[in-house]
């Protein structure tokens, strides 16, 4: 092996020690004060970066890449083609922008002082085409590089606007919000960042560092609000006996102006289930009574079954059988909750209308037959449509599922612009969507084999009590009536008060009405011994 | 008495199907709610039309003020309306190509005002829903009283009996539209009646009704 090619690279290194490449002239105190960025910039179309505008790999692509061969070198970039592709997003045209954008990129050492805005604008472009997991790539790995102090307080605000649809939360929330060196933020991209450092701690139990990153966010700030919830949250799944100060805690959380709705509605809940546990039933309804949702919307089944269960230990079984017709509603029906059938024959019961209760009852065995045999059979939960869409409904699975579809969609997409977008963008952002895709699709099974081991444990618990209710029940469907016994005279029925208005309830469900059904039903108990 | 049996015997399925099903359904269900608009102080500014006669066509402005005793019950203790007559076509051509004197008793019927008080009866209130995606609450009533009416000549002062039907749409705790189509039975002689129909279309502004 001759020296003669580490001669030659020692000499090209040596001259580009000498005359560095010419830095542009443009960019005043090497940075850009506002949007968009100077022009003028000089392009180095002569330079061969090896990998200057390839995608950091992901974990798992490292040895599928070494496998495939090398990626042909970057075509040259004519000057010019940054300025261009700036006016073509600044006049309306990402889709135009995106390509050249990408291009340029390719061509241009990470150390060019517009790199990083080349990052922004090409992310920006994607996100306007709505790729937004792939500008959501581009905008962290300008946090995770901050080479452009300039340009970093602009993607981390673009990538906390993206965290309110579903998103990479291992990119963006654990990897930029979580890891970020917070001296340099400004205010409320600081504050945002310090609520997910400590989200992140307090996720691994350590509620003390999650502290002092909560005792930095402003008092008046949204993040401040919402890290209190969190930490009265994890404080909660700690203690078992929750003590008055937590209740008041959340109850003061829940006319928080500074919380979103759903933020408060959370806490109006937090606050109504320790009021069950405690057996303030009352308190429990005054609390549901302060969940307030938009106009017709039909709310949360859950809600109205927890609701259901605190009237009927209030001894409201009338009202409570009201919000389990409630719980009929077609907005509802595919809702899993094996509870309903449970109450509804626990009321049936208690108002000794044993025929009812024993249908309701099993109405929870045929309702959900093909899961309980799946159970039963220790077949793969997943693949069970009920469990999956209840697993689906809500929690981590719920947002790794979105997710998912999110990145479908967004996959879709792309298909549409390979045209525009020129060969080298489209297979580069083809890679970035399968990786992603195949990513959330692992996290997703995960959190839905365990989210359907749960869902099926409420339903076995569920159907346990339902079994010895109909027993129950079956008893009481044969006992003797003594003789002498009689009808327990009907309670009095809560009579209209002239504030109030009636509607027969015909079977068309009214979203407005959802939250009032009453039921007029006799009690059918007898008195042994009058 | 076999026919009589017969017809026994041929409801008992039914009576026995009715029965199953109060077993297996007992009760009925029913949305109770707060009702969300109601009235006390209502002062109406209305314009409408008195379309009636044949010899002109009246365009009114009115102004009402009602209380509501209840949510059903109510006193229009007062309206007014002044009409602004055109002639039709028919009294032209009557006066051009007939020569009728204008002084005719039938010209002579034009309303000028009129005021009158009503008692006011709203048996229905309810709602609707707009393409599925709004709920608009509605009322409907009955009114009846007396009325003073003014026509058209020196001693034009005449009693009347005011008859007719509303429908009130709510659009706020506030504010509620209603439209009047009414009839006004005039006693223009001493064996002469005339009728007056009117069709008002209103903006009622609500004061002092409580939650």
């Amino acid at each position: 092996m001759t020296p003669r090619p580490f001669i030659a690279a020692a000499l090209a290194s040596a001259a580009l020690l000498v005359f560095p490449p010419a830095a542009s002239a443009a960019v005043p105190d090497g940075g850009l004060a506002m949007p968009p960025p100077p022009t003028g910039t000089t392009t180095r179309a002569n330079a061969s970066p090896a990998d200057a505008g390839t995608p950091l790999p992901a974990d798992g692509g490292t040895t599928a890449a070494a496998a495939e061969p090398p990626p042909p070198p970057p075509k040259k970039v004519e000057a010019g083609v940054f300025d261009q592709a700036l006016q073509d997003y600044f006049a309306g045209k990402p889709r135009a922008a995106a390509g050249p954008l990408y291009a340029w990129l390719q061509a241009t050492p990470r150390t060019d002082e517009n790199y990083a805005w080349g990052q922004y604008f090409l992310a920006k472009s994607l996100i306007d085409l709505g790729l937004t997991h792939a500008g959501a790539s581009y905008l962290a790995r300008i946090a995770r590089e901050r080479t452009n102090p300039n340009v970093l307080p602009r993607a981390l605000d673009a990538l906390k606007d993206l965290t309110d649809r579903p998103h990479d939360e291992v990119m963006i929330d654990e990897q930029v919000f979580g890891a970020l060196d917070l001296g340099f933020l400004p205010d409320e991209t600081g504050a945002y960042a310090h609520y997910q450092q400590g989200m992140v701690d307090l996720r691994v139990g350590n509620e003390r560092w999650a502290n002092t990153h909560f005792s930095k966010l402003p008092e008046s700030s949204s993040e401040a609000s919402r890290a209190k919830f969190a930490l009265l949250v994890t404080r909660l799944k700690q203690v078992k006996e929750p003590s008055d100060e937590m209740v008041k805690d959340f109850l003061g959380l829940s006319e928080d102006d500074k919380l979103t709705r759903d933020a408060r509605n959370e806490a109006a809940l937090a606050v109504a289930r320790l009021r069950y546990e405690r057996k303030d039933y009352p308190g429990a309804l005054e609390a549901y009574g302060k969940v307030k949702l938009p106009e017709l919307d039909p709310g949360r089944a859950s809600l109205y079954l927890e609701e259901a269960w605190t009237r009927y230990k209030l001894g409201e079984v009338r009202a409570a059988l009201g919000i389990l017709t409630t719980l009929d509603a077609p907005s509802f029906r595919d809702e899993f909750l094996p509870d309903k059938y449970l109450l509804r024959a626990l009321i049936f019961r208690d108002l000794c209308q044993y025929l009812p209760a024993k249908r309701a009852a099993k109405e929870l065995t045929r309702r959900y037959a093909d899961s309980l045999e799946s159970v039963r059979g220790r077949e793969d939960l997943t693949q069970d449509v009920r469990l999956r869409r209840a697993a689906n409904a809500h929690g981590g699975t719920r947002r790794a599922a979105r997710f998912v579809e999110v990145l479908d969609l967004e996959g879709e997409r792309l298909g549409r612009y390979a045209g525009s977008f020129g060969d080298r963008l489209f297979a580069h952002l083809t890679k970035l969507y399968d990786l992603a895709h195949a990513e959330g699709v692992r996290v997703y099974e995960a959190r839905l084999a365990e989210a359907v081991r749960q869902e099926a444990d409420t339903l076995l618990r569920a159907s346990e009590q339902v079994r010895l209710m109909e027993y129950e029940v079956g008893l009481k469907l044969y006992e003797r009536v003594k003789k002498g016994a009689k009808v327990v005279s009907p309670q009095d029925e809560e009579l209209l008060s002239p504030a109030q208005v009636a509607f027969h309830f015909d079977g068309e469900y009214w979203n407005d009405e959802l939250k009032s059904y009453r039921v007029r039903i006799e009690s059918r108990c007898i008195e042994e011994n009058p | 008495m076999r026919s009589v049996l017969l017809i026994l015997l041929c409801l008992v399925p039914g009576f026995a199907r009715a029965q199953a099903e109060a077993l297996e359904n007992p009760g009925t269900v029913s949305a109770v709610q707060d009702r969300l608009y109601r009235m006390h102080h209502e002062l109406t500014l209305g314009v409408g039309v008195l379309p009636a006669d044949a010899f002109y066509k009246g365009f009114v402005g009115a102004l009402g003020y009602t209380y509501h005793f209840s949510d059903t019950f109510a006193w229009q203790v007062g309206r007014g309306m002044y009409s602004y007559n055109v002639q039709t076509g028919l009294r032209r051509q009557l006066e051009r190509d007939f020569d009728v004197a204008p002084t005719a008793t039938a010209f002579e019927d034009q309303v000028q005002w009129m005021v009158g008080s009503d008692l006011v009866w709203s048996p229905l209130y309810g709602k609707t829903s707009i393409l599925n995606s709004s709920v608009v609450h509605f009322e409907a009533f009955l009114l009846g009283g007396g009325t003073v009416v003014k026509v058209h000549r020196s001693d034009g002062f005449r009693p009347a009996i005011n008859l007719g039907v509303g429908l009130r749409m709510f659009s706020g705790k506030t504010v509620s539209f209603r439209l009047d189509v009414t009839n006004n039975v005039v006693f223009a002689g001493t064996s002469r009646i005339i009728n007056v129909p009117t069709v008002q279309l209103g903006t009622a502004f609500n004061f002092g009704a409580t939650e």
